[in-house]
């Protein structure tokens, strides 16, 4: 069999292209948001939130059949809580600059609203490979639109990209400004939505039919 | 086994291990964490008096080698003298970072903890030694509105209060503080020596700074007249 017809790779290029959390579902929009200014950012937020997803997802998934029905939304709760706490901790122990940049986002991915999804509507239903990919593939497709949203707002902003300045001085000299409209949040709003109408065109999604 | 009770000690069993690996990480990672947030202060006080650069980067053994060569931790007195910092059973001082270049002071930093919007700012404000110009200004710790509030950790913000006069043309202390918007537009020209820019949508916060900054610096004024009229001593048994 074809890796591309494999059940866990479609497990994994689902949520990462067609069925993207960000550009086809509007999930996660406000950390999108926030943590999109610089590149840097972008990166350590979407490792945070990829391990998140991905080692909750599997947690999950190994217990699914242990948990009792009434409290799994809390069970589901304090083991994303948990696994934010730890990563949390470890940045500021290792990278301490970063988790400050970041600061209460790093927390907040708690309440991203994708990774409560999946533990709730993939991993507490499915085997532990498939949500291990499917964890994955979210955590990648969060993270190409929050990078390639970042590397917009960065190279348009500031005129730099992971904070090497890549616009040469001679354009500043001409009258080539920064936008500085890049750096507020109004701007990763409009960039999604240019984004999502450009994915779903792509992937030939009508909404009316849907 | 009944569905509740089930449901009871899954939850207990679960509180249990996510407490004591969360426990576990914390203590473990605890060390490291307070290296970082020392690191931080020093090159934070470093960064107030110009040592260091914002723009690049520095091994926590640099900054604990330049910090340990140039500044110092002092008290002062109520009437404005330096003194060793650690005296017990005797009046209380004011904690005060003096950067020491070649046995002369080249500026005092003063430690800013004051009261934000959401919580408490600290940060650090340093002066020339001619007791009137600020050197600059640090911000370490906040918990201000990100994108709002929370834009007093950037650059711009802090690199705003450099050059800045502590007391008017006449010697009087009137403090720095910051304006409802750019200097230049809200302003009058006279005042603009002793206003930095404020930030769009963080009135309250900048009013918040002002009023900190404005009680902190009164209480270290008596220093500072000591600083404007060239009266400072140095203790004489330092080390």
């Amino acid at each position: 069999m074809k890796l591309t017809r494999t059940k866990a790779f479609k497990t994994f290029a689902g949520p990462a292209w067609t069925n993207n959390p960000i550009n086809m579902q509007m999930l996660g929009i406000c950390s999108a948001l926030a943590v999109t200014i610089q590149l840097n950012t972008a990166l350590v937020m979407t490792l945070a939130m990829t391990f998140v997803i991905t080692m909750a997802s599997l947690i999950i998934s190994l217990m699914r059949n242990l948990i009792p029905d009434n409290i799994r939304i809390i069970v589901e709760l304090a083991v994303i809580a948990a696994l934010v706490v730890l990563t949390d901790e470890f940045l500021r122990a290792y990278y301490y600059e970063m988790s400050r940049m970041l600061s209460i986002f790093v927390g907040l991915i708690i309440t991203n609203c994708i990774i409560m999804g999946r533990t709730e509507g993939f991993a507490l239903g499915n085997p532990p490979h498939l949500a291990v990919m499917d964890g994955l593939g979210n955590g990648v497709g969060y993270g190409s639109v929050l990078l390639s949203v970042a590397f917009l707002r960065e190279l348009f902003g500031s005129g730099s990209v992971f904070g090497y300045t890549v616009i040469p001085q001679s354009f500043y000299n001409v009258g080539y400004e920064d936008m500085g409209f890049m750096l507020l949040a109004p701007a990763a709003f409009i960039i999604i939505g240019l984004m999502a109408w450009l994915q779903k065109y792509l992937a030939g999604v009508d909404d009316d039919e849907a | 086994m009944s569905d509740m009770t089930k449901s009871i000690v899954f939850a207990v069993a679960m509180c249990v291990v996510l407490g004591l690996l969360l426990t576990g990480a914390a203590t473990a990672l605890q060390p490291l964490q307070e290296k970082n947030v020392e690191n931080d202060r020093r090159k934070n006080i470093l960064l107030a008096v110009d040592l260091v650069s914002r723009d690049q980067r520095y091994t926590h053994e640099e900054i604990a080698a330049l910090y340990e060569e140039k500044i110092e931790l002092f008290g002062a007195t109520q009437t404005g003298e330096i003194v060793q910092e650690v005296r017990p059973d005797e009046e209380p001082v004011l904690p005060i970072y003096l950067y020491i270049e070649n046995d002369t002071i080249n500026a005092y930093i003063v430690p800013i903890d004051t009261q934000g919007v959401w919580g408490e700012i600290s940060g650090y404000l340093a002066i020339d030694a001619d007791g009137s110009t600020v050197r600059g200004f640090t911000i370490t710790r906040h918990s201000e509105t990100p994108g709002l509030g929370g834009e007093i950790e950037r650059q711009w913000f802090q690199e705003n209060f450099e050059g800045k006069r502590i007391v008017d043309r006449q010697g009087t202390f009137v403090s720095v503080r910051v304006a409802r918007g750019d200097v230049e537009r809200q302003v009058p020209e006279e005042d603009r020596p002793h206003y930095v820019d404020g930030i769009s949508g963080a009135t309250l916060t900048g009013r918040k700074l002002t009023e900190g900054l404005e009680q902190i610096l009164w209480r270290y004024e008596p220093v500072s007249i000591k600083f404007r009229d060239n009266r400072i001593d140095l203790p004489a048994e330092r080390g």
